[in-house]
């Protein structure tokens, strides 16, 4: 290209540019969620699931482990776009929840009077889902503080608010992991009946994703407690859990409220 | 120009993170699929060559076998081969160097989109290893897939896997659209490809999740025992058809946009002619198929009942679409127009693909109407209109894709004699492989089956005439393939832009673009189109 190297300015060398990252998740992925599920519920073998999920596991954390790690440390081919990336995203998870939630309306709208279906306990805790409202919405609070501490570079309270945060995300699958046992106690299990049918599907699925917010919020802390924060990246996590906290809205006052 | 990096390294392939390389991964892995799906179609036809068993075991277990090849068939080509060959590899080699951008908006989340996709393929072909393999067609209807003995759950993650790569690829994209076109760029100044690929990816951001969250429901049915899908139990079996439905209706626009956009190019490229009402195929045609879309999913029901108001809305919805679908193939013929015309090898696929696009359009009309539909409907006459509009159309894209950019793509030329014996090998097969069933499908033989001997005994002759026409197909396919794999590694040497076209990715990058796609950054101005030819 240069017609000699000598004192020329050099071009740019660039490399092919490369993450390990991604296919580590992926592999991560398969093995836990698609052979593990596939081992144990197909074929009720629990070595296999345990050998999927002994080996997915690892794999899973490692992956993201190593992508934060550079999300945080490498320069993005174009800064800011992440604000922009994870709404659009989330215009996908409402479509996910507007399915399940079409499916819950077919059911009951269907069902006419005889709703709840027999098999319902007639003395279903309406104070939990209030108080796990309280709750989240808490949460979602103090991470607008855990926020606002950021933008005034005081690490510290960030790192102490964003763990409050956790905490009461914590407290909050708790009360559905209470909220479930309880349930399965009186004989109400996800093939009792059709309101069996939507109430574990849907609070279900919405527990996932406050796994899943709360897996990145861990994410988060774990590099805060390294010195390292981003506020596109705290905006995205903090956005994705104002939307768990928004359908919750909805699954109350759906699921069970109706 | 030079590129940074020679020799091959496998590390720079499977951690890779630049959109090229990821592209190539999305064409190898979709080729891959194409082949296994391709062998499942030629099974299909042997048995179906004559009526009663032919290949499979007895008439006890034979529907069984049969069920698991049309499963394997339809769900690898769709999710497999036609939406990865063309949102996945063609999207991603191109899409980024036809903006002028140097990578999409995030690399590490688009190597993600290919290993699931990747992973998918996996899942889908665990079909030949487990004692249980899926046979729920593609469609996966309960309540057969609930208490099939067919593993559902293969079936079940072979979806969410493809779909979560498709939705992350998207967003991907879709930021990258938006926000990384070159200084200068405009919006009437993009590539049909990218618009098509803009409008088709809008479809999939929206309109998977539902197939996710209808799949998913089905595997809490078949594996917890909940009965969203069961009617003695408060559930609904409709409810899946129209949920899979309403997204696997606008697939078949995620599959028809970029290939149309890919036939822009071409044609474009090879009459050196602007694009005839750019605007009208744009906005009237993309932007408007994807506003009605998901408006017309209800007439894969019409056999499934429903009241009639509802079958006939459906029918005026459904007529709607060939509106939008007739602007895009009206500009796509006024693009040829008084053009001087280089006839080579992604022309004869573009010409063939206008009589496609012709046949499959048309025999589209009677399945959309009411009354003809309840004969038609559910016969050869849809399997083949489907295969001529979907599969082979779709096909031909994928396929003149890859001839029309490969100097780019691997910096050789393709063997032209090999290629066009491949083509006509692959345009006869197809017509002699799907005529026949025209023909028995509107004297009545039925899809799906795989025994057809209490039908008329003349329908056996137009089976074996199909038969015949996909190992045509087969011998043609493996030409195209095989011409592409032995040019990459000794096809002459291309120049950096063999077809003289005025796109960014010929006129601006190396052969084939190195790291970082641009030796310096584009910007164009505002009298610069793709498609500005003197």
């Amino acid at each position: 290209m240069s017609k000699s190297a000598s004192g020329h300015a050099q071009p740019h060398v660039h490399h092919w540019e490369t993450s390990a990252a991604p296919l580590l998740i992926v592999l991560g992925i398969l093995l836990l969620v698609v052979f593990g599920f596939v081992s144990w519920f197909s074929y009720n073998n629990i070595l296999y699931t345990q050998i999927c999920a002994g080996l997915g596991v690892p794999l899973l954390l490692a992956g993201i482990a190593k992508w934060t790690a550079e999300a945080l440390t490498q320069e993005p081919v174009m800064e800011g776009l992440t604000p922009i990336a994870l709404p659009i995203f989330i215009v996908s998870e409402v479509f996910i929840f507007l399915g399940l939630f079409i499916s819950y309306w077919t059911m009951r709208l269907s069902a006419g009077p005889n709703w709840p279906p027999a098999g319902t306990p007639t003395d279903m805790n309406l104070v939990l889902p209030i108080i796990m409202t309280v709750i989240l919405v808490a949460s979602s609070l103090t991470f607008h503080v855990a926020e606002e501490k950021m933008t005034h570079n005081d690490i510290g309270g960030f790192r102490l608010w964003l763990f409050l945060s956790i905490v009461l995300g914590g407290i909050f699958l708790g009360c559905t992991i209470y909220e479930y046992s309880h349930l399965f106690h009186m004989n109400f299990k996800p093939s009792t009946n059709a309101y069996s049918t939507a109430f574990y599907s849907i609070t279900g699925f919405h527990a996932s994703h406050v796994v899943v917010g709360l897996g990145a919020f861990l994410t988060v802390l774990i590099a805060a407690m390294a010195g390292r924060t981003n506020k596109y990246l705290t905006f995205c996590v903090g956005l994705y859990w104002h939307f768990v906290d928004v359908v919750w809205f909805f699954v109350v006052s759906q699921i069970y409220y109706w | 120009m030079s590129t940074a990096s020679s020799g091959f390294k496998l590390s720079e392939w499977i951690f890779s993170t630049d959109h090229k390389r990821i592209g190539i991964l999305y064409l190898i892995g979709s080729i891959a699929a194409f082949a296994v799906a391709g062998i499942m179609a030629l099974l299909i036809r042997i048995e179906q060559s004559a009526p009663g068993p032919t290949i499979v075991s007895d008439v006890y277990t034979g529907g069984d076998q049969y069920n698991v090849w049309l499963y394997f068939h339809g769900a690898a080509m769709i999710l497999g081969f036609l939406i990865p060959g063309l949102t996945g590899f063609a999207a991603n080699y191109l899409l980024p160097l036809m903006i002028g951008a140097k990578d999409v908006a995030f690399p590490r989340i688009n190597a993600l989109s290919v290993w699931l996709f990747w992973a998918g393929i996996v899942v889908a072909l665990m079909t030949f290893i487990v004692p249980d393999k899926p046979d729920v067609m593609w469609t996966g209807y309960p309540p057969y897939s609930v208490t099939t003995a067919g593993n559902t759950s293969l079936y079940v993650f072979t979806v969410h896997l493809m779909g979560f790569s498709s939705i992350l690829a998207a967003v991907n994209f879709l930021v990258t659209i938006i926000y990384m076109r070159a200084p200068g760029m405009g919006w009437n100044q993009l590539n049909m490809f990218v618009w098509s690929c803009f409008t088709a990816l809008i479809i999939q951001l929206i309109f998977v999740p539902v197939l996710a969250s209808a799949v998913t429901l089905l595997l809490f049915d078949r594996y917890l025992g909940t009965h969203f899908f069961d009617p003695a139990n408060g559930g609904d079996v409709l409810l899946y058809q129209n949920l899979f439905w309403f997204y696997s209706h606008p697939a078949v626009y995620v599959i028809f946009l970029p290939a149309m956009g890919i036939f822009y190019e071409i044609f474009a490229t090879m009459a050196k002619n602007p694009i005839f009402n750019y605007k009208a195929a744009v906005y009237g045609g993309m932007c408007l198929l994807v506003a009605i879309s998901g408006e017309v999913w209800i007439h894969h029901l019409y056999y499934s009942g429903m009241p009639d108001w509802l079958r006939l809305g459906q029918m005026v919805t459904t007529l709607l679409i060939s509106v939008p679908v007739g602007l895009m193939t009206i500009s796509l013929f006024g693009t040829l127009y008084k053009g001087a015309i280089t006839f080579n090898i992604p022309m004869y696929y573009g010409t063939a693909a206008l009589y496609l696009l012709l046949i499959g359009g048309l025999t589209g009309i009677p399945l959309a109407l009411t009354a003809m539909s309840v004969h038609l409907g559910e016969t050869s006459f849809t399997h083949a209109h489907f295969h001529f509009i979907m599969g082979i159309f779709a096909t031909f894209s994928v396929f003149a894709a890859v001839d029309f950019w490969f100097p780019k793509i691997s910096g050789r030329m393709l063997n032209v004699k090999q290629g066009k014996i491949g083509f006509w090998f692959n345009f006869i097969g197809v017509n002699i492989t799907f005529w026949p069933l025209f023909i028995i499908g509107v004297e009545g033989m039925p899809r799906r089956y795989w025994d057809y001997s209490q039908f008329p005994a003349h329908f056996a002759g137009y089976h074996k005439v199909a038969t015949i026409g996909a190992f045509i197909v087969a011998i043609g396919m493996v030409m195209t393939i095989s011409n592409w794999i032995l040019s990459a590694i000794k096809g002459e040497k291309a120049t950096d832009n063999p077809w003289g076209s005025n796109s960014l990715e010929w006129t601006h990058t190396a052969t084939p673009p190195g790291p970082g796609n641009f030796p310096k950054p584009v910007t164009v101005d505002a009298n610069w189109t793709p498609y500005t030819y003197k």
